[in-house]
């Protein structure tokens, strides 16, 4: 198989690419995606390639961008909406939340709303309180949304590919710090197919769920344990909703144990979910409580240390570990 | 408060000889049966709320069947249309069966969106909804206005709104995107005066709206009588040709009244009893009635057995909601994703 060496950005890029070129149907829309080339460059020299009335700048006005995604994909269109931050898509949370998730059931089936909407989510770096949750947890609650969350070049496009094909509201989250992350993917057209956690790293002595970002610093957990005889099963989610609780399950019937890693926060977090499933489908497997590293219950400080305190860091994981094994 | 400045309103000529005649009969009498059925229509399902036949939140077109009669009149079912949760009358209008409409309101699996909408939101080919958030369905209507630009079609698409969404940042928002991109949207927004239990003048700083809206964002501004067929299609012949031709937005304020409450759960207590008795004496089919009357078009006769003949109709639409099956609980959790 003949490979390339991709960043993220371009891994999405080429997502979108593609899927333009294979579907007419498809628009990018959203702040600076076209003349500036995207915020993080992910649409950059799209606008050259597809001109302006495929790849739309729209005005500082969520809300009405999301929406207008929403009406174009009800009439036939397949809308891409880039959020500059996911933080900004609460300002267009009625048209998410109210029309995108619930139109296909409450109109019985009469209109879908094949839409992706996309973006950074989650911390960077010192962004602050206003520019750094996490949204999954939140958007996981309401029944219609798909939530995806890649961890890596390869899956990020096989996913996004995937995505824009599906005829139903997606929210496709990236990761800022990730962006200039590398790979070697196949050259070759592919998809991932959504809904399907990966098992990263196979190990027989604790199961470790996490995915996006989280994803990349429990791999050095699990490396720097192996040197130390503890292996670890590590599995990337990959797809937040609809959730693989059976690769989860059948991994933890396996470890006995299990500990789950998020960067947003612990309560009603996305790690409070799949633990109170792995209870539904593993009670008599687990022989310690499962124990979760989630961000603590404080909007995001600006201050570095304190930035460092709040979230998941390799060292709670690891001393987690080390706990439920002891 | 400061006081307000009232600017005159321009209020759209009738047209009513001219439209008589081009129009003709047929037509016209075929527009007063439609508003027949809806009046009918809401009157009846109103009693089947008070028996408990229906639940949720009602709210009631009563009064304001002109407006929407004469637009898909004019349009028919070339534009995608959009409307807030007083949607039975569009619904009616583009072609959803009363006992459809009526069963959906009844909650059963017969219903128009398979009981899983209710009276906020019923749909049709070209109907994308009835929406519950007031002023959520303006940047849906210009989407669909995208779509129809992107796929180089000749149409428009049309967006109801009340009074209550004026204050909405959608209105904004959807307005200002809808003239930079040069999107074929018309927004109608339907002044009831009251949004809830507030009237429209605690609520909005503009009046008229429309004509003070329009200029602020490079586009045309209509004030209409919403009360009266002629003026009403007159003044969506006059504002869909420019949406078409122009692809630009143009905004219309039809001067309404709603004869109910809100909903069905309200009493309008806040109205006064002299207000709604003026209100009523516009009923926009009386003054379609008396003008066909006067022209010789239909006799009293006739009109009532116009009216008995939409009426069983409804009353038929209730007996088929009555004995359609309520949804199967198996079928509880399909459908909230589409199929790949």
């Amino acid at each position: 198989m003949e490979m390339q060496e991709v960043e993220m950005r371009e891994a999405l890029r080429q997502a979108i690419d593609e899927e333009m070129t294979r579907d007419t149907r498809v628009i990018v829309l959203g702040e600076e995606v076209a003349e500036y080339n995207g915020a993080y460059k992910v649409t950059k020299g799209m606008l050259d390639k597809w001109g302006p009335e495929r790849i739309l700048d729209t005005p500082i006005a969520e809300n009405c961008f999301a929406g207008l995604g929403i009406g174009a994909a009800m009439t036939g269109l397949k809308p891409i909406v880039e959020f500059m931050s996911f933080n900004f898509s609460f300002v267009a949370a009625d048209q998410i939340i109210s029309n995108a998730c619930k139109m296909y059931y409450m109109s019985g089936g009469r209109f879908s709303v094949p839409i992706v909407f996309r973006g950074p989510n989650g911390a960077a770096a010192q962004v602050s309180c206003q520019h750094s949750h996490c949204v999954e947890a939140m958007y996981g609650n309401f029944p219609g949304l798909i939530i995806i969350a890649p961890s890596n070049p390869y899956d990020a496009k096989g996913l996004l590919k995937s995505a824009i094909r599906d005829p139903n509201p997606v929210i496709f989250l990236e990761n800022e710090l990730e962006y200039g992350m590398k790979m070697e993917i196949p050259r070759q057209e592919y998809l991932v197919e959504i809904g399907k956690a990966k098992i990263v790293r196979e190990g027989h002595h604790v199961t470790l769920v996490s995915y996006s970002r989280m994803l990349n610093i429990c791999k050095g957990v699990a490396s720097e344990l192996a040197q130390k005889g503890i292996h670890v099963e590590l599995i990337d989610l990959r797809t937040i909703k609809p959730l693989d609780i059976a690769t989860v399950a059948e991994s933890v019937r396996k470890t006995n144990r299990c500990i789950l890693v998020e960067e947003g926060h612990m309560f009603a977090g996305i790690c409070a979910e799949i633990g109170f499933q792995i209870q539904e489908h593993c009670f008599d497997f687990l022989d310690a409580p499962i124990v979760r590293i989630c961000q603590k219950e404080t909007p995001m400080p600006y201050s570095k240390v304190l930035e460092r305190e709040t979230l998941p860091t390799k060292a709670k994981i690891m001393r987690a570990i080390e706990d439920v094994l002891r | 408060m400061v006081t307000k400045q009232k600017h005159p309103i321009h209020f759209f000529p009738d047209h009513t000889q001219k439209l008589m005649k081009t129009l003709g009969s047929e037509h016209l009498l075929k527009a007063l049966r439609a508003m027949l059925l809806i009046r009918n229509f809401e009157i009846r399902s109103e009693s089947a709320y008070q028996h408990g036949n229906i639940g949720g939140f009602f709210h009631a077109y009563i009064g304001q069947e002109a407006i929407q009669t004469a637009c898909v009149d004019l349009l028919g079912q070339k534009p995608w249309y959009l409307t807030t949760y007083r949607c039975h009358a569009l619904a009616l209008l583009l072609g959803v069966t009363p006992a459809e409409a009526m069963a959906e309101l009844y909650g059963k699996a017969t219903g128009n969106a398979q009981g899983r909408g209710g009276s906020m939101h019923l749909y049709a080919d070209r109907l994308l909804g009835g929406f519950g958030i007031v002023g959520g369905h303006l940047p849906v209507a210009i989407g669909a206005a995208f779509s129809i630009k992107y796929q180089k079609q000749k149409s428009l698409s049309v967006c109801f709104l009340g009074d209550g969404a004026v204050a909405q940042g959608t209105l904004h928002e959807s307005l200002n995107m809808a003239s930079l991109w040069d999107l074929p949207c018309l927004f109608v927004i339907e002044n009831n005066q009251w949004g809830m239990g507030t009237a429209v003048e605690r609520a909005v700083c503009m009046f008229p709206i429309a004509e003070t809206l329009a200029p602020a964002y490079n586009c045309k501004g209509y004030s209409v009588n919403g009360m009266d067929y002629f003026s009403c299609y007159s003044c969506f012949q006059q504002a869909a040709q420019e949406v078409i031709e122009t692809s630009r937005p143009v905004i219309i304020e039809a001067f309404t009244e709603r004869f109910k409450g809100h909903s069905v759960s309200d009493p309008g207590l806040y109205r006064s009893k002299e207000n709604l008795q003026k209100a009523m004496e516009q009923d926009p089919i009386i003054r379609l009635m008396k003008t066909l009357e006067a022209a010789g078009h239909l006799t009293q006769e006739a009109y009532e057995q116009m009216n008995k003949e939409e009426k069983e109709k409804v009353i038929a639409a209730m007996k088929f909601a009555e004995e359609s099956p309520l949804p199967d609980v198996m079928t509880l959790e399909e459908g909230v994703f589409c199929p790949r």
